[in-house]
């Protein structure tokens, strides 16, 4: 085997390819590691939203969006009384009935944006026991509380949404009485008032949905039975695991195009890799023959143009890495229905670690063939 | 017998002509000769060269080096063989230009199972045989033209082989620096028991050696051990 020194040696020798190396794949593992942890994100936020032990009731044909969904008011005491396996917490059924308005929210600058609103009452904390208050309580009548990255959503400054402030909600003044977090799911990302301000603010008389938290998570057949006996009430029972996770499905279109970009991108330095790495290796054939003539194999050698490829790329990577948690880490996305966090992960760099060692063979193999490929009287005459 | 060359031919086709540089060729060379080939471009010195040194394999004929007949030789055995058997001096010395000089005289050791210590050790000593104690880090750009060939010449040596084969080994060098390596030459042949064969276009580096074969259109003429004298 050649000295890996004389693979880094070999590095240095042209200072622009170096650079063009370096900074080709750095910008497709960025764009890798960018691509992952979006996607990751995005899928982890709306896996973590939905429960498997809590049931969805909407009004048939509401399936893909609870927003559209209408059902009667009075729904969520007609299911905690008919439904059998139903949590229940100090006499307190988890049953709660919710309004999901999408509208706009203002702040007192002027600075507005869409959001989801969520009209619930305190029996929701039973149902999505992930929500935390943080600072503040729990709204009352012409009050709302935020998420934590409600104002990435919104696209209004953070500051503007504190505890106190004052904010519109369809032209009604509303007071902020507090700050959530629900880790990792998209109510994060939400507003929530109580119940009767939003049938009044969205000027329904129905609600959107009934969300149940069941005893167990087999109990939702319970949940099931009830929807189909009960066709009166026009309803579909939804895991709300499912519910979210049918909602990943309609971001697909959207994870496949990031995808693509990034291949196609990825593709792009490949080829400009092979330009590269054939034009440094072309102009060492004649070394490359001396060095077997003195008696190391075609092998050898090969790997050693690999090795230099790669240890190129791994720089890349590494730059890709520093750039990736220095800028990216830590962001908040908005999307459509909330916000999610985009976390580096030990999945995103790995993901990242391939790229670059997958870019760097390559990158290397067909210029490395082509070169090595002329017989040794040929390449030491040239 | 070190080298001996039964009725070797080496053709190959180029476009849909069949180019024979060398032709029906017989060829004995005893252990530690200094053997000068000259001739004129094209007349196959270089690639009777080639197939002493196993960087070629003849078309027909037999080639036998130090015992062994490396013309049906497959391309890895070849290569393992010229590792252990042969050391090659190249006209622009072939140096690798990323290592100091140490590292390249070092460089045939690696194929060897030596530990780090003793391939230093070899490596310095093949440097001292030639001079270059004192240039040992230097990397090729910071020698002059005759320090590299005796740096490559120390490459050749390091890993101890029973054949040198030089192409045009004074071919770039000045008159000064190309005395200095052809008495270099002479000296391993003569002290180390080298088999040197030389190609050169130049009757004084020739006269250097023991005998001198000219070759033309791919076969032997003359032999002539002392056509010019230094």
């Amino acid at each position: 085997m050649l000295p890996l020194s004389y693979a880094l040696r070999n590095l240095f020798r042209d200072k622009s390819r170096l650079i063009q190396t370096v900074g080709g794949s750095a910008l497709v593992v960025l764009l890798i590691m960018a691509a992952t942890a979006l996607n990751g994100g995005m899928a982890g936020v709306l896996s973590a939203s939905g429960s498997p032990r809590n049931a969805i009731l909407i009004g048939t044909g509401s399936e893909e969006s609870i927003q559209r969904s209408e059902v009667a008011a009075q729904l969520g005491g007609i299911a905690e009384a008919g439904i059998p396996g139903v949590l229940s917490a100090l006499g307190t059924p988890a049953a709660s009935t919710e309004i999901h308005y999408m509208s706009f929210l203002e702040a007192k600058d002027g600075t507005r944006g869409q959001g989801l609103f969520r009209g619930v009452t305190l029996r929701a904390l039973l149902v999505h026991p992930e929500v935390r208050l943080l600072e503040g309580t729990f709204p009352g009548a012409g009050e709302v509380m935020v998420g934590r990255l409600a104002w990435r959503k919104l696209g209004i400054a953070e500051e503007k949404l504190q505890v106190g402030s004052v904010v519109k909600l369809d032209g009604s003044e509303m007071r902020i009485s507090g700050i959530f977090a629900a880790p990792g799911t998209v109510m994060e990302s939400e507003v929530w008032a109580v119940l009767g301000d939003l049938y009044m603010l969205a000027q329904r008389d129905t609600a959107s949905c009934v969300v149940l938290r069941m005893e167990e998570a087999k109990d939702f057949s319970e949940v099931e039975l009830f929807s189909q006996q009960r066709l009166d009430l026009e309803l579909t029972a939804l895991r709300e695991s499912d519910y979210y996770s049918a909602l990943g499905a309609f971001y697909r279109p959207l994870r496949v195009m990031t995808w693509i970009t990034a291949g196609l991108v990825a593709a792009g330095a490949i080829f400009g890799g092979f330009n590269t790495l054939y034009a440094a290796f072309a102009s060492r054939i004649r070394e490359l023959a001396t060095l077997q003539a003195i008696g190391f194999g075609r092998g050898a050698v090969f790997f050693s143009l690999v090795q230099e490829s790669v240890i190129a790329c791994l720089a890349g990577t590494l730059l890709a890495s520093v750039i990736a948690l220095v800028f990216l880490d830590g962001r908040t996305i908005p999307f459509s229905i909330g916000a999610f966090t985009v976390s580096i992960s030990p999945q995103v760099a790995i993901a990242g670690l391939g790229t670059g060692i997958l870019l760097g063979v390559l990158g290397a193999v067909p210029p490395a063939i082509r070169c090595l490929k002329p017989s040794l009287p040929k390449a030491l005459r040239s | 017998m070190m080298i001996s060359c039964r009725e070797i031919t080496k053709s190959y086709s180029k476009g849909s002509h069949l180019v024979t540089p060398l032709e029906n060729l017989s060829l004995e060379v005893p252990r530690g000769e200094f053997l000068a080939l000259m001739g004129p471009s094209g007349s196959g010195k270089t690639t009777l060269l080639n197939l002493i040194s196993g960087i070629d394999t003849p078309t027909s004929g037999d080639l036998e080096i130090d015992g062994e007949n490396i013309a049906k030789f497959p391309r890895k055995q070849l290569t393992k063989w010229r590792a252990r058997k042969v050391g090659y001096i190249f006209q622009l010395y072939h140096l690798i230009p990323v290592l100091t000089a140490l590292e390249n005289v070092e460089l045939p050791l690696l194929i060897t199972s030596m530990s780090r210590k003793e391939r230093r050790r070899k490596a310095e000593a093949a440097l001292e045989v030639v001079g270059l104690s004192d240039r040992s880090h230097h990397t090729p750009s910071e020698l002059s033209g005759g320090q590299e060939q005796r740096v490559a010449i120390a490459r050749a040596l390091v890993a101890d082989p029973a054949l040198l084969v030089a192409d045009e080994p004074t071919g770039d060098l000045d008159r000064e620096s190309a005395t200095r390596i052809l008495e270099l030459l002479r000296s391993l042949a003569r002290d180390h028991e080298k088999t040197i064969v030389m190609v050169t276009h130049d009757a004084r580096a020739a006269a250097a050696a023991d005998r001198t074969l000219h070759l033309e259109k791919g076969k032997l003429l003359t032999e002539d051990p002392n056509l010019v004298s230094i």
